[in-house]
């Protein structure tokens, strides 16, 4: 990638909401626009795709699917409303998860269509903690935070499976597990 | 740019866990679609509960644990040593440096307690640490305790007494169960905290 278009890039990342990129793709506003929308969108898609899918390269499949066909839809002109372009993706996104799940797979000939270097993957970027501090934070939580957090994210137990194994209401296992993810949040200096 | 109404970090966790009713779901969905702020607080969530699987693997917290916790475990090939002694007795212990998860499993009747607190006693019974209201079920019949494995790997031989203690109604303590824990050290050295 030259510098000339990542300079461009920034400009158009302080100057223009996704709205006005929306129009500008179907006004046949070019690559450049295209490629400020993918990076914008892809990484949003990324997440819903993990959150979905529970799988990096199934999350990768899907992001290049729904950006192909968010494109598509743009530069046809087929999205009459540009500041609901979220509300397009997410239904978009949605679709392609189910077709995903159908094993519908036309993947290889829409690249070819649209080129790999504008769907090349956006890398996963989770942060970095730092596991002895949340091994202390984890320990230091109360004993009923610490077990609905391990029961949660490690037995991947579901709050009405956790409220019956304890004898509580489901309503009080949301509670002690948001309060929970507070305190770890704050013990390693992130804000709520 | 800053985000207007954030999305608490507690509420992407339930989105992650897929705990949000659908109409909830959608507001959060349609929000991270528009918002790179929220997004990142999303990550963070994420991380934060990969790691906690981490260390819930390494078997070094001291709590009260699940059977399905200890299934899960079994199921992803750790190695789980686990003791029973009966309320009022003792039982030989240790671990080796191929064990992952240490479990005391103590039988009590827990009904008629409000509250329990697990105590870990020295050799004499004074009282170390306490794992104050437990998470446990009043009609579990027993308590699953986890000891620390990075503690238990490094201990030298010795005597730990665990106390289960619950609470009435009133606030009364009342004891549950002593259960003695003979340790052995079993890996080499001389072991020291």
């Amino acid at each position: 990638m030259g510098s000339s278009l990542h300079i461009k890039y920034v400009v158009m990342d302080i100057e223009l909401k996704d709205a006005e990129l929306v129009l500008q793709i179907g006004s046949g506003g070019g690559r450049e626009a295209e490629a400020e929308l993918f990076r914008r969108m892809a990484s949003r898609i990324r997440l819903y795709g993990l959150r979905h899918l529970r799988d990096e390269q199934a999350a990768e499949d899907l992001t290049q699917q729904v950006m192909i066909t968010t494109l598509e839809a743009l530069r046809a002109g087929r999205l009459r409303e540009p500041e609901r372009l979220a509300s397009f993706v997410l239904g978009t996104c949605r679709m392609t998860v189910l077709d995903m799940r159908r094993g519908a797979q036309r993947k290889e000939r829409l690249l070819e269509q649209f080129g790999a270097d504008l769907l090349a993957p956006v890398q996963p970027s989770l942060p970095q903690l730092d596991h002895e501090q949340l091994t202390r934070c984890v320990q230091n939580l109360k004993e009923r935070e610490r077990t609905v957090v391990v029961m949660t994210f490690y037995d991947e137990q579901t709050g009405a499976d956790v409220a019956r194994l304890l004898g509580v209401s489901e309503a009080n296992v949301r509670v002690i597990r948001h309060r929970a993810i507070h305190q770890l949040r704050e013990c390693m200096g992130a804000a709520a | 740019m800053s985000c207007v109404n954030p999305l608490d970090a507690a509420v992407l966790a339930d989105y992650w866990l897929g705990a949000l009713a659908g109409a909830e779901e959608e507001g959060v969905e349609l929000h991270l679609l528009d918002c790179d702020e929220c997004g990142g607080r999303l990550r963070e969530v994420m991380a934060l509960a990969e790691e906690v699987r981490k260390i819930a693997r390494e078997g070094s917290l001291r709590m009260v644990v699940s059977d399905g916790i200890i299934e899960r475990a079994v199921g992803e090939g750790l190695r789980v040593r686990q003791y029973a002694p009966p309320a009022g007795g003792g039982v030989e212990c240790t671990v080796t440096a191929e064990d992952d998860l240490l479990i005391g499993r103590l039988a009590a009747d827990l009904s008629g307690a409000r509250r329990v607190d697990l105590c870990i006693c020295d050799e004499r019974g004074v009282e170390q640490l306490r794992l104050a209201d437990i998470a446990v079920h009043s009609g579990a019949g027993e308590v699953v305790y986890q000891e620390s494995m990075t503690f238990a790997k490094a201990s030298p031989s010795m005597k730990m007494i665990a106390r289960l203690v619950g609470f009435d109604e009133a606030g009364v303590e009342r004891l549950l169960g002593e259960y003695t824990f003979n340790h052995t050290r079993s890996l080499p050295g001389p072991g020291a905290w």
